[in-house]
């Protein structure tokens, strides 16, 4: 008998309790409530919500709402790439305008036992540490082989290879974490207007001698490049430079200088990371 | 004997310096080229004033710069100037050099070029001719810079501040980085350019003392000093022989017990440290109108076969002074440009040496340590050793991690880099490497902030 009244009487007060929550819950969510554009949520919800701050924002959520209030075109999101962009759009209610996704490519293909004039090396075993004391070997400008971008990826796209950066473009979303981690600043972003883009894979401006005192695979800046394919190639110091503004995917000159091109410092880089005819 | 004065912290490294103490300096015969480099100091880099195949004497300038912290280069040798070309400086900066190739006809080598560099008549005196303006427009112009290796220019110290008077000139002859003999040799053979640049130092600063430092471990460059500046009424100090007693904080803080400002200097507190090698050069760019061209460099250490103390053209090799001295030894390790403590190991001999080279020294393997960094186990020996009162691990450690906030906590930017801590450091751990990483990210950040 007691049982029962004591699980009524627990029943009952428990109703009245929730009744009671119920309405100061009601009350204070009228009371206190904030006002969201709703179409900032319909962009969080259209992100691949990485929170990578590619985009420049610090996380998604801050890239929404700089979206919302329309200062921030709809192309940032990196991991998201062309499909977000278009998603972005059409929640803006904009056009997007032929959104190309940007990657990063590496200027050195040096291996590590192609850079010259390398020399014993006991200090901290990361690149930041080691561009500080003149680094690990002849070149200024190569990479140093430590890894500091591989430390940074959060895609898992870069693997160090014998002691150079290895970029997987199955992988890469342009996030572009690396190009701030490099402390030799070889790392960039250009936009991928095809699967497989043309990249100078030599940092080293200097002239041909100097070159080839500490790297065997380095640019020697015979120009030869930039006569063959002026439209698309110049010279900055012993350095040519792709102008990605001007370039097309089938633009002839580029395979006439890749071709050229005396140490096969040009080369396509992208998807699929080797390609079976070429 | 007296307790010497001196500061809190430091380490007692083996000298070595026995091994080039003796040898009296030789003059390095004229190189067929030279690369000078355009940046050889702190502050703006020069630009090149010279065309390619122009012809330079002996002295004259290639280089200038319109900033004010900055100083002129100048010609080593005679000879035809090449084209613009880079070097990499034994600090992995890549920087802008202009090579001349010597001329047939070399006005000055050998004993000459000695006694015109250092030879008398030093007069002494107060200088009352002299405005102080004078002075130092006379050190920028003879591209003056701070031996003793940070390369400060050296017209910078000198310039009066109304606000900030100096009351003290400290001449720094401590020398305190093991195997480095330059400024002993340079004070025994040649004491008299050092005491009269001290004076004319004096006057451009208007200190009412000035006071000649040197560590206790140099009494043949302790006695010739007195000699001369005794009777030109410059005090000689004999302080405590201890690294890094040449810092200009802890010169200052031994001497004045006046501490300088984190990211102040000296000039803070009323003093300016000035290099003994520096003082000889002022003697010489004010009395004589003649810029700073050559410098005494050390080529040192157990890897070497005969040490040498070597009077240097600006933008020699490092390769000549080494055949010079006969060459490396078979268990040569590693060459280091400057000494073991805050040296940077070299990886091309081509590099040129610059004003701020004060020796070479050739390491052997059993004297290269290649113990491998364990984890630090919290000893507290690099505490203990801080000449600047920081707990050098935690900052390293924060560096390593990336925790700048932290690092700025615990006072990143007091560093001085001397190395003590990495010295006794029984984890290998490379403190200053990391430290040094640190302040670079900060930089890094600080810069991006402002984008």
């Amino acid at each position: 008998m007691l049982t029962v009244v004591t699980v009524v009487l627990a029943a009952v007060v428990l109703a009245v309790l929730a009744v009671g929550m119920g309405y100061v819950l009601g009350w204070a969510n009228r009371k206190f409530h904030v006002a969201v554009d709703p179409k900032v949520e319909a962009l969080l919800g259209a992100m691949p919500g990485a929170n990578c701050g590619g985009c420049g924002y610090v996380g998604c959520s801050e890239y929404a709402e700089a979206l919302a209030r329309g200062e921030a075109g709809v192309t940032l999101c990196a991991p998201g790439g062309v499909s977000t962009a278009e998603q972005l759009a059409d929640i803006m209610g904009i056009e997007v305008d032929q959104a190309c996704p940007y990657r990063a490519v590496l200027h050195c293909s040096a291996y590590e036992h192609q850079r010259l004039q390398r020399r014993e090396y006991f200090g901290e075993r990361t690149c930041g540490a080691a561009n500080l004391v003149g680094g690990t070997q002849g070149c200024a400008y190569g990479c140093l082989g430590f890894g500091d971008c591989e430390l940074v990826c959060d895609y898992d796209a870069i693997e160090m290879v014998d002691g150079l950066c290895i970029i997987d473009y199955e992988k890469c979303v342009g996030c572009g974490a690396c190009v701030r981690a490099c402390p030799r600043n070889i790392i960039s972003m250009i936009p991928f207007k095809a699967d497989r883009m043309l990249v100078v894979v030599c940092a080293n401006k200097d002239n041909a001698r100097e070159v080839k005192e500490v790297c065997e695979v380095g640019c020697s800046g015979c120009a030869l490049c930039a006569r063959k394919g002026p439209e698309l190639f110049s010279m900055d110091g012993g350095l040519p430079i792709i102008d990605y503004e001007a370039y097309t995917p089938d633009h002839p000159d580029l395979e006439i200088a890749r071709e050229k091109c005396p140490k096969k410092t040009l080369v396509f880089m992208g998807k699929p990371a080797e390609p079976e005819s070429f | 004997m007296t307790t010497r004065s001196s500061f809190p912290g430091g380490v007692h490294p083996a000298a070595h310096k026995a091994l080039a103490a003796e040898a009296a300096t030789e003059v390095l015969p004229t190189p067929d080229e030279i690369h000078v480099p355009l940046v050889q100091h702190l502050g703006a880099p020069c630009k090149p004033g010279v065309e390619p195949r122009a012809e330079v004497a002996l002295g004259d300038e290639l280089g200038n710069s319109d900033a004010f912290v900055s100083a002129p280069i100048h010609a080593s040798i005679s000879g035809t100037v090449g084209k613009l070309t880079a070097v990499t400086l034994p600090n992995g900066c890549r920087v802008r050099a202009i090579p001349v190739k010597a001329s047939d006809e070399q006005p000055l080598s050998g004993q000459d070029l000695f006694d015109d560099i250092f030879g008398g008549p030093w007069p002494t005196g107060r200088f009352e001719q002299y405005e102080p303006k004078q002075i130092v427009d006379a050190c920028r112009a003879g591209g003056l810079v701070g031996l003793g290796g940070a390369a400060f220019p050296t017209h910078v110290k000198l310039v009066r501040n109304e606000k900030r008077p100096i009351d003290t000139l400290l001449i720094n002859g401590c020398e305190c980085e093991p195997y480095l003999t330059a400024d002993d040799r340079l004070m025994v053979e040649a004491p008299a350019p050092v005491v009269t640049g001290a004076l004319l130092a004096q006057r451009a600063t208007g200190a009412e003392s000035v006071k000649i430092c040197i560590e206790d471990n140099k009494p043949k460059a302790l006695e010739s000093l007195r000699r001369v500046a005794g009777a030109a009424g410059v005090e000689v100090l004999a302080v405590k022989t201890k690294y890094p007693q040449g810092g200009e904080r802890q010169l200052v803080a031994a001497v004045l017990k006046r501490e300088v400002p984190i990211g102040g200097l000296p000039l803070d507190v009323g003093a300016v440290v000035v290099n003994v090698g520096t003082a000889a050069a002022l003697a010489r760019a004010v009395l004589r109108g003649k810029p700073l061209t050559h410098r005494i460099v050390t080529v040192t250490g157990a890897g070497i076969r005969r040490p040498r103390n070597l009077l240097v053209p600006i933008g020699a090799a490092y390769r000549l002074l080494i055949d010079y001295c006969g060459g490396v030894t078979e268990d040569a390790a590693r060459i280091v440009s400057g000494g073991p403590m805050m040296g940077f190991t070299l990886g091309n001999l081509d590099t040129p040496v610059t004003k701020g080279t004060s020796g070479v020294t050739v390491l052997t393997h059993d004297e290269v340590r290649k113990a491998k960094e364990t984890a630090c186990v919290r000893c507290g020996r690099c505490v203990d050793v801080c000449p600047v009162h920081l707990v050098p691990t935690k900052i390293a450690l924060a560096s390593k991690a990336g925790d700048l906030d932290l690092a700025q906590r615990y006072c990143i930017a007091g560093c001085i880099e001397c190395g003590c801590c990495a010295y006794v450091c029984p984890a290998s751990v490379p403190l200053v490497q990391l430290i040094r990483l640190g302040k670079v990210l900060l930089q890094k950040a600080a810069s991006a902030k402002k984008n």
